[in-house]
């Protein structure tokens, strides 16, 4: 976090302190995206919506409890989960999560019997992440493509590549041990890498 | 000897410096004879950078909105609340 975005990030705080309704509306744009996210781990879609409704009105008390000793995302994140937990732990249901493999078998498939590939990756992927996103088409398969990634999956890389939480943050709030959480990074990763693959081979998604 | 295979497992893992040392250093020599791995490191790494640059997920303007609603009404009822408490 840079010195300005910190400053920023202290002003929101002062505002939603205060009470001001337009810091609240900065405030849910920027961190309703991440909260959801957290929330579909655990809940299917219109649940999670409605957890994060819920909390926001939440915050407009809490906040004022806030200390600072974690930056505003992370608490924010860490109260959509708690509600979430609470949530399940009331209708007995337990997360469904499949920790087993960390190969996806699309990928196992490329490896001979000896542990060689044998249809290694063909072609590099030339340009850099800010040029391939221009490329709206390849934008549109990766949103189809993280859709279609299971909760558990999509939550654990979200979190931790575009919301850029910590691994000690991320296994805290979606309350995965260390270990786990690397599989579910890697079996994600590793379903974007081929979708990106076979994007830049054929064209298509 | 750790194999393509093996590597590929844990290749996440390289990514994000989370290896033990040793397991690190195998996981280099064995890219340096190996120009598949190297490729396959590279393009999962690209992947994992197109994935920090790629929106951090959209939520949609009119569930936004109602958001927005709800926080508005509770913060008016806030204030009336503390309104009638100092009078
Ligand atoms: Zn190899």
């Amino acid at each position: 976090m840079t010195d300005s975005s910190r400053d920023n990030e202290a002003q929101l705080i002062q505002g939603m302190k205060a009470g001001d309704n337009e810091s609240f509306q900065e405030a849910v744009r920027a961190y309703t995206p991440g909260m959801l996210a957290v929330a579909r781990f655990y809940l299917d879609h219109s649940s999670a919506e409605e957890v994060v409704q819920d909390c926001w009105v939440k915050v407009i008390d809490a906040i004022r409890n806030f200390e600072g000793r974690s930056g505003l995302k992370t608490w924010l994140h860490r109260i959509v989960a708690n509600r979430c937990k609470n949530r399940l732990r009331s209708a007995n249901r337990e997360v469904p999560t499949d920790f087993s493999e960390s190969l996806e078998p699309e990928l196992a498939n490329r490896f001979n019997a000896k542990g060689r590939w044998d249809l290694p990756p063909k072609l590099q992927f030339h340009d850099s992440a800010d040029t391939l996103m221009e490329n709206g088409a390849l934008s549109d398969c990766l949103d189809k493509h993280l859709s279609a990634l299971p909760e558990t999956q999509r939550s654990a890389l979200m979190l931790y590549e575009a919301h850029q939480h910590k691994s000690d943050d991320v296994c805290n709030i979606l309350d995965v041990s260390a270990s786990n959480l690397r599989v579910l990074l890697h079996r994600a990763r590793q379903k974007i890498f081929l979708m990106v693959e076979t994007f830049q081979e054929t064209g298509e998604c | 000897m750790l194999m393509c295979k093996d590597l590929a497992a844990i290749a996440s893992d390289y990514i994000d410096g989370e290896l033990p040392v040793l397991q690190k250093m195998s996981v280099r020599m064995h890219l340096m004879m190996c120009r598949h791995c190297r490729t396959f490191i590279g393009n999962l790494r690209a992947s994992s950078n197109l994935l920090s640059a790629h929106s951090s997920g959209k939520a949609d303007e009119e569930f936004l909105r109602r958001i927005d609603e709800r926080v508005a009404e509770a913060l008016l009822s806030v204030r009336k609340n503390k309104d009638s408490d100092s009078e």
